[in-house]
């Protein structure tokens, strides 16, 4: 039986070229592509994220994972079209409107993505009703809110504030993160969550969904 | 003769030893937030930030751009102007390129944000380089001079050759993008490196213009964050840092790094850059890192400048807590020379002016020198 697990090593190692020739292999050895991307993709993803938020590793080790991670999805995806990627739940992710930083939230999303929830990833400068819409739309499980600046961290609280109107507020755990915030002024704001870098996001997100 | 509270500043970059802390404190953001939306406090309605913080007992840290501005030769630049955002192309012998800007004080931010870089593929390497290359550096020290003498003795101008970063920064965070520039050196490490010199080349250049202007203190470089640049820090930045607090020193300046990010792992590979002051520090809760730790990686020859997060001036905390900060902070930083009080690293929007005031009577307080808390 294919050693899955060799495909999670080249995840963390960033080789691209590695794990997607084990992917390959693994592949051509009868192993299941939903047993791939849960030991080997999420499993390396995780690693990475761990190592990540323990300082071993930096933005740059992140991107390649990921690169390798995207490129063994590539080559695992025409097998899944019929059953799709499994997930754990669906996150909505952003820039606040005004914010025109995105590399934090980048980094959360693609961790996100490796660690098996499904992404909407909306951008930067994201305006307070697309952010709503889409997490109706989407009935996604998070909100994902990222702002770097001290001007634009109040707008987390506005959204947060809209969903209440709209109803919404119960059905949606936000979480909050970028260079200014705090678990200080998450709790201010009524978040739900905070997380300091993408490695910790993981943990914190699959907490909200239960898992 | 009391001293001004620009010699207070200076006086302590340079390592001399004062009575008292000096402030040196940055309004810019809320400032520019509440000018333009016309919510000035009542009584500081029509004043200046100098003026404003003048009133409130603090020493001035006001943004100048830069005092060498780039022009361009044997090329055709075409700028386009739809508030806020700036489309910016370069058409040149060798290709075409272009960036989309965003530009707009009104939320408080001073400096413009790229929405789509210079690079988008391999292709744009000699194009851009071209560019580069053919970029002429012209002193704009009178527009500076001006700046300066408004602000006189109440507090420093901070300013540079170029606008905020170093060279490579300009290429990872101006030209490429971050993650782009992270495959980039992966998949093709030369032009990278290529593109590295030449930017060099240029903002050398750009040093020995102004190295001419009468200005104390150079930034040299801005926002880090360790998570990005560590792994190529040592390769990258220092010895360009090096070369440049040389070449300062000689001239009798003084190097600055505005060090508002998470600084952590970058701390220990600080000194090694001879760079003189690291301002704007940013300490926990709005970072990972507690002033005593940058103290101690710093050592007692680096003049810290900072030490009060953003977040501080928020509602969310009381003045009761914001008081307990600063004074814990000067405990942490006795017996507290070298060291310049200021905010990590701007007065938020929302944020309470009359803080800023508040800092002044903890310094009258508890920052005489050497601190004994």
């Amino acid at each position: 039986m294919f050693d899955v697990s060799l495909v999670s090593k080249a995840i963390e190692e960033g080789n691209r070229e590695n794990a997607v020739q084990l992917t390959t292999e693994a592949l051509s050895a009868g192993a299941n592509p939903q047993d791939i991307i849960a030991h080997g993709l999420q499993s390396g993803m995780g690693t990475v994220g761990e190592k990540f938020s323990s300082g071993e590793y930096f933005l740059p080790d992140m991107l390649m994972a990921a690169r390798a991670m995207n490129s063994c999805l590539e080559v695992l995806k025409p097998l899944l079209d019929k059953t799709g990627i499994p997930t754990i739940g669906k996150v909505v992710i952003g820039t606040v409107e005004g914010d025109m930083h995105d590399i934090g939230k980048n980094v959360v999303a693609t961790f996100l993505k490796g660690s098996g929830f499904e992404v909407f990833d909306l951008g930067l400068n994201v305006s307070d009703k697309k952010f709503i819409d889409e997490v109706r739309e989407k009935k996604a499980d998070i909100l994902g809110l990222s702002a770097l600046l001290t001007t634009t961290m109040p707008f987390m609280s506005r959204i947060i504030k809209a969903l209440d109107a709209s109803g919404m507020r119960s059905s949606v755990k936000v979480i909050v993160g970028g260079a200014p915030v705090t678990q200080d002024y998450a709790n201010y704001i009524g978040a739900d969550a905070y997380a300091h870098d993408g490695g910790k996001a993981i943990t914190v997100c699959k907490q909200l969904v239960g898992k | 003769m009391a001293m001004t509270q620009k010699q207070r500043i200076l006086a302590v970059a340079r390592g001399e030893h004062l009575d008292k802390l000096p402030f040196g404190a940055r309004i810019d953001v809320w400032y520019n937030y509440h000018s333009a939306h016309k919510t000035l406090p009542e009584k500081y309605k029509g004043w200046s930030q100098t003026d404003i913080l003048r009133d409130q007992g603090a020493g001035a840290q006001y943004r100048f751009p830069a005092v060498v501005k780039e022009e361009y030769k044997d090329m055709e630049v075409v700028e386009q102007h739809d508030p806020p955002n700036i489309t910016t192309e370069y058409r040149t012998p060798v290709g075409t390129v272009s960036k989309k800007e965003i530009f707009d004080t009104s939320e408080g931010p001073w400096i413009k944000y790229e929405m789509e870089k210079l690079f988008k593929s391999e292709k744009d390497y000699p194009v851009i380089k071209y560019v580069m290359e053919h970029t002429i550096p012209v002193d704009n020290f009178e527009a500076y001079y001006k700046v300066r003498d408004e602000v006189g003795e109440d507090g420093m101008v901070m300013t540079g050759a170029g606008l905020l970063w170093s060279p490579v920064q300009r290429v990872m965070r101006e030209i490429i993008g971050y993650e782009l520039f992270f495959y980039e050196l992966a998949d093709r490490p030369a032009e990278v490196e290529e593109l590295i010199e030449v930017m060099k080349d240029l903002e050398r250049r750009k040093l020995k213009i102004a190295i001419k202007c009468d200005l104390e203190i150079f930034n040299i470089c801005a926002n880090w964050s360790d998570d990005i640049q560590t792994p190529v820090f040592k390769k990258y930045f220092t010895p360009w840092f090096q070369e440049v607090s040389d070449l300062l020193h000689a001239h009798g300046k003084l190097a600055m790094a505005h060090t508002d990010g998470e600084m952590r792992r970058l701390l220990p590979l600080f000194p090694e850059t001879r760079i003189d002051i690291a301002e704007a520090v940013t300490p926990a809760p709005q970072t990972l890192v507690p002033m005593t730790e940058f103290r101690r990686e710093l050592g007692d020859n680096i003049t810290i400048w900072g030490g009060i997060p953003s977040v501080l001036f928020e509602p969310m905390y009381s003045d009761e807590e914001f008081d307990a900060y600063v004074k814990n902070l000067f405990k942490e930083m006795a017996p507290g020379y070298r060291f310049i009080v200021g905010m990590g690293d701007n007065l938020p929007f929302d944020g309470d002016i009359n803080r800023v005031g508040r800092v002044v009577e903890l310094i009258d307080k508890y920052g005489n020198l050497p601190i004994e808390i």
